[in-house]
Parts: C-alpha cells; sequence; structure tokens
C-alpha cells in the first residue's frame, strides 16, 4: 500500500514538472487557460477540504475566492501594496471569513447548510455591488491592479504569471496530499463517515469543521489573489452564485476527497468548454448531457478516492 | 395603510407562485432526498409550451378562457412527462449512490433544459398575450387588487390544499408519506416505490408547470434563464418551511414572498436579497430543520 | 523538385489572385467577441449576427483592398475570466479589430490585453472605468452615460419641470453608473431627487418596491436599466395606480418594451438617440431590413446597431487608409471629423469615447411607435 501511494507521488510530481514546460509547447491563450486552470484547481481544492473532505455542502464557496480577489485588489490599487504581500492578508481573511461564517452554521444539517451558504454568496455580491465605503468599485469592480514582482523581477509575461500559478498549485497540492495523512485529515474523515461515532473517540466535532472551513477559505483566498492578477481586474459578477455551483460540481465529478479526481473535474469543467468553442450555441446543452452521462456512468466521480487502509 | 395592505398583496401573490413550485422540490426531497434543481427549469419550460399554445393555434383572435384552459392542460402534460423522463435517465440510476452524485446530475439536467429552451425558441424575451384574462382591478382598503393576482392567489390556495389533502388523506398518499419516510420498510410492506417516485414526478413537476404558466400570464414575459432565478426562490422557500414537508413548502413561499415585499417595501430596496437571505439564515439558526421541518438526525 | 514545384504554383496562384479574383489573398480577420451563450445571449447572438451580415455584404462586393473579410466569434458568456481567454485567443488569430463585449465586466477584463496587443477594441460598454488608463486602441461605440444624463437631466427638470423625481436601477455596471449620472446631473440642474431605489434584475417581482415609490408620490420616475424589466415596472406602475410618468434610460428602447407593458406602454418616454426604425438614414433602414430577411427578426436592441456601426467604421478605416495596420486605422477613427452610422452621425475622441450623439425624448404611441417629443420635430 505504501509503495503504492510513493508511485502516486512521483507521478504526480513528474506530470507536475512537466507541467512547468507547457507556456514553451502552447500559444498565448492556451497558457492563460493552463493559468486559469491552476487558479480553479487550487479553489476546487480548497472546495474539496469542505464538501468532499469535512462532508458539509458548502455552495457559496465563491465568496472566499472573492475575499481574496477583493483584499488584493483594494490594497494593491489604493495602498499600492506589493502583490504578494497582499497575499498572506487575502488568505488570513478569507479563512477568517470562512471560520465566522461558519461557526453558528456548524450544526445545521447538510441541505440546510447548503441554504445558508447560498445566502451568504448573495449577500456577498450584492454587498461588493453596493459598494460599502466606496472601496469595492460597486458594479464596476476594481480595474489596474499591479504587476508582482519576485525579488525585483516584474512577473509581467504570460508565461510568468503562469509559473507563478503552477508553483502555487503545487504547493496546494502538497498541503492537500498531507491532509490526507495528518490527524486533522483523519478526524475530518471520521466526522464524514459517523459524526456520533467519532465524538465519542474524541474529536471536536465543532473545532475540526471550521477549522476545515476556514482551511478551505484561506486556499480559496490564496486563488482569489492570483484570479485578481491573472485579469489585472475584479468586479462581482466573477463570484456569483453559479460560480459556487460550478466549484461544487467540480468535486462531485472529479470524486470527492481525490486529488487527482478534482484536478480532473476542473479540466473537464472548465478546459473541455474551451476546446468545444466551435458548438457556439449548443455548448452548455451538450455540456448539461456531458455532466449527467459522467454522473450516471461514474457516480462516485471520474476517479474516486481509494479506501484507505486505515 | 394603503401601502401596506398593498404590500401584503404583492407579497401574497409572488408567495404563491413560490409555495407551487416549491412543492415539487419538496415532494421530490422527501422521497429520494434530492434537490432537483432542474424543477425551475421545467417550470419555465412550462410556460414556454403553454405560450407556443396560447400563440400558435389562436389566429390571432381572441384567446378566451377555453384555449387558456387547453394550454393549461397540455403544459401540465407535457412537463409531467419531462419530469417523469428526467428522473429515468437522470435520477433512477443513482438511487443508490451518494446524494450528491444525483444533485450533480440534477444541476446538469438544469443547464440542458435552460439551453435547450434557448435553442427551440431563442434567447430573445417571449411576450404572453394580454387579453387572456379580464383587467379588472379593485380597489381594496386603499390597496389594488386585479383578477389575475386574485386567480393566483387562489388558485394557488386551492391547489395547495387538494395536494394536502391527497397525501394525507386517500391511500395512495399514505403510500407516498411511507416511501417517504423509509423506502425499504415501504417496500416491505407491499408498497410499489417506482410508481411513487414516479407520481411524485408527475404531480410536482405538473404543479410547476402551472407556476410557470401563472408567470407568464402575470407578468407576461418569459425567457429561458428565469428558471434558474425562481428555482433558487422556491427551494429556498421550501428550505424555509422545512424541506420534506407539504405544509412548509406552502409556508416557505409565502413567507419569502412577503419577506421579499417588506424588505424592499420598508427596508432597503438595494440590500432586498440579501435582508431575505439573512433573516432565513437568521431562522435557520434558531430552527435548524426550517419552520415546520422535523427534528430528527439526518439518515446517512 | 516536387517541392519547389508547389511553392511555384502558389505564387502564380497569389499572383493571380492579386491581379482578378480576391480569393487567393490572405483574408482580412475581425473578431467579435460576445455572450453567445448565459444571460445576455440575446444580444450577443444580435452583435455576432449583424458582424457577420455586414462582412457577408461587403464580401458580396469584392471585400476590402481586395482581401475577403473573415469573422471569428468568441463566446466570453459576459463573463471575465472567459474575456479575458477570448481577449488571447482573437489576439492569437491576428484579428485587426474586435467588435464588443457586450457587458462592462467582460470589455474591461479583455480592455488590457487589446492594448497591449494594439489590436482595436469597439464595444457598447459605457462603464467609466473603460476610459480610466487612456488605451487608445479604445473605441465606444455607444453613447457615454455623462452625455445621456446631461440630456436626461435637461429634459426633467428644464422641459418637463418635474418637481419630484425618483431614479430606480438595477445593480448592473451600466444602469447604475447612468443612474448615479442622471442623479448628480439633476442636482447641477436644481431639481429635486426625492428617492433612489433598486430592482434585481429578471426578479420580475418589482411591485413592492413601485409600492413605495407610489406613497411618495413622484412626477416622474426615471428608470435605466433594461427594457426587459422597464416594460415590467411600467406594466407594474399601471397596476398599482400610479400617476408618475416613466421615463427610461436608452436600455429601454426595445420592440419587445411595449408589447411587454401591454395597454401600459403608451405615455411612458424613452430617451435614446432615435430608434432603428425610426432613424431618418436610408442606411439604418436598408440595414434593418437586411437584418431581418437574413434573420427572420428584428435586432434584438440598439445595442446590435451601435455594435455594427463599430464594424462599420472599422472597415471604413480600412478602405480609407489602404491598410490593416493598427497605428493607422486608430489615427484614421480618432481624426474622423463625422462618421455617417446607423444610430446617427457621430465621432470619436482622443479617448475613445463617442460623442454628436443626438439624444432625443419619444414618446411610445398605443400601437407601440414612437412620436418624438423633444427636441420638437421641425415641421416639413
Amino acid at each position: 500500500m505504501r509503495r503504492f501511494k510513493l508511485d502516486g507521488l512521483k507521478l504526480g510530481a513528474l506530470l507536475w514538472a512537466a507541467g512547468l514546460a507547457l507556456p514553451f509547447a502552447l500559444d498565448s491563450s492556451w497558457v492563460s487557460i493552463a493559468a486559469f486552470f491552476a487558479i480553479y484547481a487550487i479553489t476546487a481544492l480548497s472546495e474539496d477540504v469542505i464538501l468532499g473532505r469535512a462532508g458539509m455542502f458548502d455552495m457559496g464557496h465563491a465568496v472566499y475566492f472573492g475575499i481574496g480577489a477583493y483584499v488584493t485588489a483594494i490594497l494593491n490599487t489604493t495602498l499600492n501594496v506589493p502583490i504578494l504581500l497582499t497575499l498572506p492578508l487575502a488568505m488570513l481573511l478569507a479563512a477568517a471569513a470562512g471560520a465566522l461564517l461558519s461557526a453558528p452554521l456548524i450544526r445545521l444539517r447538510g441541505d440546510y447548510l447548503l441554504v445558508a451558504t447560498i445566502g451568504f454568496n448573495a449577500i456577498f455580491v450584492l454587498a461588493m455591488q453596493n459598494n460599502p465605503g466606496g472601496i469595492t468599485g460597486g458594479s464596476d469592480g476594481i480595474t489596474g491592479i499591479g504587476v508582482p514582482s519576485l525579488f525585483g523581477l516584474q512577473l509581467e509575461s504570460q508565461s510568468a504569471m503562469f509559473w507563478l500559478d503552477w508553483a502555487l498549485l503545487g504547493l496546494v497540492l502538497l498541503v492537500m496530499r498531507n491532509l490526507d495523512t495528518c490527524e486533522f485529515g483523519r478526524a475530518l474523515r471520521y466526522l464524514k463517515q459517523d459524526e456520533l461515532a467519532a465524538s465519542t473517540l474524541g474529536v471536536d466535532a465543532r473545532k475540526v469543521k471550521t477549522l476545515a472551513f476556514a482551511l478551505g477559505a484561506a486556499l480559496a483566498g490564496l486563488a482569489g489573489t492570483l484570479f485578481a492578477v491573472q485579469l489585472s481586474t475584479v468586479s462581482p459578477s466573477s463570484f456569483v452564485f453559479t460560480e459556487s455551483v460550478t466549484l461544487f460540481a467540480i468535486v462531485i465529478v472529479g470524486g470527492q476527497g481525490s486529488i487527482p479526481g478534482v484536478l480532473l473535474g476542473t479540466a473537464l469543467m472548465f478546459v473541455v468548454p474551451q476546446i468545444f468553442r466551435s458548438l457556439a450555441e449548443y455548448r452548455y446543452f451538450v455540456f448539461g448531457i456531458a455532466m449527467i452521462a459522467v454522473m450516471v456512468l461514474r457516480p462516485q466521480g471520474l476517479l474516486p478516492r481509494k479506501r484507505s487502509a486505515a | 395603510m394603503g401601502t401596506f395592505v398593498q404590500q401584503i398583496v404583492n407579497g401574497l401573490t409572488v408567495g404563491g407562485i413560490y409555495a407551487l413550485i416549491a412543492l415539487g422540490y419538496t415532494m421530490v426531497y422527501g422521497v429520494m432526498r434530492l434537490i432537483n434543481f432542474a424543477h425551475g427549469d421545467l417550470c419555465i419550460l412550462g410556460a414556454f409550451v403553454g405560450l407556443t399554445m396560447l400563440t400558435g393555434s389562436a389566429g390571432g383572435g381572441h384567446p378566451g378562457a377555453a384555449l387558456l384552459l387547453l394550454a393549461l392542460v397540455v403544459s401540465i402534460i407535457a412537463i409531467a412527462g419531462a419530469g417523469v423522463l428526467l428522473e429515468r435517465i437522470a435520477y433512477r440510476p443513482l438511487r443508490k449512490a451518494d446524494r450528491l452524485a444525483a444533485v450533480v446530475s440534477a444541476l446538469g439536467a438544469s443547464l440542458m433544459i435552460e439551453n435547450g429552451i434557448m435553442l427551440i425558441w431563442g434567447p430573445q424575451v417571449h411576450v404572453f398575450p394580454s387579453n387572456l384574462l379580464p383587467a379588472t382591478t379593485w380597489h381594496v382598503a386603499g390597496a389594488t387588487i386585479s383578477f389575475v393576482q386574485v386567480m393566483i392567489i387562489l388558485a394557488s390556495l386551492v391547489l395547495m390544499a387538494a395536494l394536502y389533502l391527497f397525501v394525507n388523506h386517500t391511500r395512495f398518499g399514505t403510500a407516498i408519506r411511507a416511501a417517504a419516510i423509509d423506502q425499504d420498510a415501504a417496500r416491505l410492506m407491499g408498497i410499489n416505490v417506482n410508481r411513487v417516485i414516479t407520481s411524485v414526478f408527475i404531480i410536482g413537476p405538473g404543479l410547476g408547470a402551472i407556476g410557470g404558466l401563472f408567470i407568464g400570464i402575470y407578468y407576461r414575459e418569459a425567457y429561458f434563464t428565469m428558471g434558474w432565478t425562481y428555482g433558487l426562490y422556491a427551494f429556498i422557500a421550501a428550505i424555509l418551511g422545512g424541506i420534506g414537508n407539504i405544509p412548509g413548502a406552502m409556508l416557505g413561499g409565502v413567507l419569502l414572498g412577503l419577506f421579499n415585499a417588506f424588505a424592499a417595501g420598508y427596508v432597503s430596496s438595494s440590500w432586498q436579497d440579501a435582508i431575505t437571505f439573512g433573516l432565513l439564515i437568521v431562522i435557520l439558526l434558531v430552527r435548524p430543520t426550517g419552520l415546520l421541518g422535523e427534528r430528527v438526525a439526518e439518515k446517512v | 523538385m516536387l517541392r519547389t514545384s508547389t511553392i511555384g504554383l502558389g505564387i502564380s496562384v497569389v499572383l493571380l489572385g492579386a491581379s482578378g479574383a480576391a480569393h487567393a489573398a490572405p483574408p482580412i480577420k475581425i473578431g467579435v467577441q460576445a455572450p453567445i451563450t448565459g444571460t445576455y445571449a440575446d444580444e450577443g447572438q444580435g452583435i455576432a449576427r449583424a458582424v457577420k451580415l455586414l462582412a457577408a455584404q461587403q464580401n458580396a462586393k469584392g471585400g476590402l483592398l481586395g482581401r475577403t473579410i473573415k469573422v471569428i466569434t468568441c463566446d466570453d458568456q459576459g463573463e471575465a475570466a472567459q474575456a479575458a481567454i477570448c481577449a488571447r485567443q482573437l489576439v492569437n488569430d491576428h484579428v485587426v479589430a474586435v467588435i464588443g463585449s457586450y457587458t462592462s465586466g467582460a470589455a474591461l477584463a479583455a480592455e488590457p490585453i487589446y492594448a497591449r496587443a494594439n489590436v482595436i477594441q469597439t464595444s457598447d460598454g459605457t462603464s467609466n472605468e473603460l476610459l480610466k488608463h487612456g488605451y487608445k486602441t479604445w473605441f465606444g461605440n455607444a453613447a457615454p452615460n455623462s452625455a445621456e444624463a446631461k440630456f436626461t437631466a435637461h429634459y426633467l427638470v428644464d422641459v418637463r419641470h418635474d418637481k419630484k423625481i425618483a431614479v430606480l436601477t438595477d445593480h448592473s455596471s451600466f444602469a447604475t453608473g447612468l443612474a448615479d449620472a442622471v442623479v448628480a446631473d439633476v442636482k447641477a440642474a436644481h431639481g429635486t431627487i426625492i428617492d433612489k431605489s433598486f430592482i434585481n434584475a429578471g426578479s420580475q417581482n418589482f411591485s413592492p418596491v413601485l409600492t413605495k415609490l407610489k406613497a411618495l408620490q413622484p412626477d416622474a420616475l426615471y428608470f435605466s436599466g433594461y427594457y426587459s424589466d422597464g416594460g415590467l415596472i411600467r406594466a407594474q406602475m399601471v397596476q398599482l395606480g400610479m400617476k408618475a410618468t416613466f421615463i427610461g434610460g436608452d436600455a429601454n428602447q426595445n420592440v419587445a418594451f411595449a408589447k411587454i407593458a401591454g395597454a401600459a406602454a403608451a405615455g411612458s418616454i424613452i430617451i435614446n438617440v432615435p430608434a432603428p426604425a425610426d432613424l431618418p438614414y436610408p442606411v439604418a433602414k436598408q440595414f434593418v431590413a437586411a437584418y431581418k430577411a437574413k434573420y427572420g427578426a428584428l435586432p434584438p436592441s440598439v445595442f446590435t446597431l451601435t455594435n455594427a456601426d463599430g464594424m462599420r467604421a472599422v472597415m471604413q478605416a480600412i478602405a480609407a487608409t489602404k491598410s490593416v495596420k493598427p497605428a493607422a486605422l486608430e489615427t484614421y477613427l480618432h481624426g474622423m471629423k463625422s462618421f455617417q452610422g446607423l444610430t446617427g452621425t457621430f465621432a470619436w475622441n482622443a479617448r475613445g469615447e463617442r460623442t454628436g450623439s443626438p439624444f432625443v425624448a419619444f414618446e411610445v404611441q398605443q400601437d407601440g411607435t414612437y412620436k418624438i417629443l423633444y427636441p420638437a420635430p421641425t415641421a416639413g
């Protein structure tokens, strides 16, 4: 078993390293699609922490993605804070929001939590549109977000930005892999399988679930920063409820709690529609049918999590 | 005073529509534990089928009550059929699978139906004929009430009462309730659970088609993305009342309509949805399974 | 040997093409970035159709500079991330100019990418943010909010002498921008704004907010959002017995407005450049007729025509400069004294803002036609 996991890690590392060469192989529009893939993959993995691993139905995940993007946009455009310095703040504020919003709602079951998170998403978008204190730019959003710089080097080109996104995706993948094996990750699994039994084993359900929300939100905040940089503009329409629905679907289509599954799910839900642009107005009709077909044929997701021996 | 009464009328009218659509959500959920995210799109498909009946066959003349009734019947049959078909193709294969697989299948179905409507009828706003019903209005306590509003409120009440009686006081209704409590036990007691599920997918979308057509008749416009908006509101109404609970869906729909009216009318129109959702979250904090939901541990 | 002979053949074909048929030269590529799917699919498909129609018409006349025009469409769904991807794809496809996109959010995300690649972008986006960075590739093909707001304020305060004005808007970038500008200009003209309220676009349930406004008894209710909501607002105003005059911004101008409002439509006032069907210019009438003949429906809104004007201006620039070089085209477009558009005569200032659009206030009649109220049409 251990030997197999090691192989999985090696394969993953190899694929990630090969990915670094993408800018040499692709034209600039595909480099930017690859960059968005990395960003959405981080966001989907962060949703997986909450939905796939902790088993909490979060259908408002775009909120934390949005908080990260807005924190970076506001700090960079109004106070000229360098992009990479805004990143830890974006993660921290998103995590705080995740913990604060979820703490009172943790006891809600399944679908009731789902609706509460939809509510948060609606409130967040409206708040950004209403431009509280004149800091979010209303419906126009915020434009003119700067370029990140590393050791005095401006990461201005498409390729440089892609490498930044790809490197951070690599880091997030390592975090997710550790989550598979660490104690916190095991606590999440027990909770998801049987909350009552987990509690008798001494797992503090409330604390673990709130932490899971905070961790998922922090990673989404990280992706939000990258998103703001990639577009150099943020507006409320990028963080609406349908975005949360897409993230939710990516995790289920890919396979809950499965890192390769979530990555494949992201590719299917985000990259594949780019390939089928020629379908024009038929595109999302076909896409809807494909979603049904995937679920019916692979109800556990495309690459379901392997049952651990533990 | 007149303003207050008017806001009640405003809230009750949309509340009735939300409730009709919410019933479809809650019945399907009650029996299958499935959030049928395609339900709102089915309802709007009903509005489009009805519209085609009303405008396609009228030949320019006065549509009249008979044609309206015909459109209603055809629309109900078509949407009930679509509901049953959807269950067979997209949900039945997933009955034993993880609940969320069926939810995502439903999301796919929603995309398919929404874009299907766009492909068949086009992306533009469609307008319903204006002469379907009398334009009569009454003035009550300083408020204005139109014939259509009275019809929607009354029809919603009658349909909901009929459904309540059917589920609680007929043999088949008992079978539905039994299947909702425990499908396996119901099967052992000789209840044909497949038939129950099919019936739920006839009744829910059938009522939804009426709701969709009411939207068309009242607002006189329909376009392909509407189903998502109404579906979301109706789903929230069902949760508010306690999902799986039929009187809860009615109560939730009406309350949601009233919340919306009072939020926009008395608090702040720019924060209307935030206020509505805020109230919803507060209610869930006080009553974690909705207003009329049972306080039992969720089946895993 | 075989290889050289094919190359030789290729060259001779190109030479032939230059002297005779236009087909051998590489086509001039024009991009369309528009929401082909999603909420704004109606408008997006209208824009793509209009541009394709204009290209086909021009190609039937032999194309431009002896080359055919090829239209490449990219669906941005009205979303920022998709818009950025579309922009990069169209740039890679070596388009000379891009028509679109429809929503300000999508136009904003694409704008810096076109600017860096030096590709002309002509869009109906009206957000002030689009002008903020001074990109010389930007050409707004719809009249900016500022001009419309000024006319609206003048019309409400000085012409109609409305004492109490209520403003209603949705949360979109376009409508809030216009509403804010109207509020500011009405105040500058010493008019009184008694309330500014919001609707949820597409929610249809506008009676609650209208009931609140009715109690405030405004003389005029100004709505800056879109026709599908505007028509319903008008209908619900009448149903509630509201006396205020409905005055709609330019996005209310659509054939569907009067149909949705039904009997209530008559008496509503809309402020815009003259309606496509009412445009006195023969080019506009011909274009609308050709569009209807080809697609079996009228253009979804006036924005189809403003984007068509963007395409026509770009084609005129290519023909006049005999070039597809961005710098030459930008200089030409910025320097045009007046361009005879489908939506009126206009020009572009140095910031790429459309100038010289003649606004009118017109009243919707019982039969759905428009009657110009102000400025009073000259008798003749």
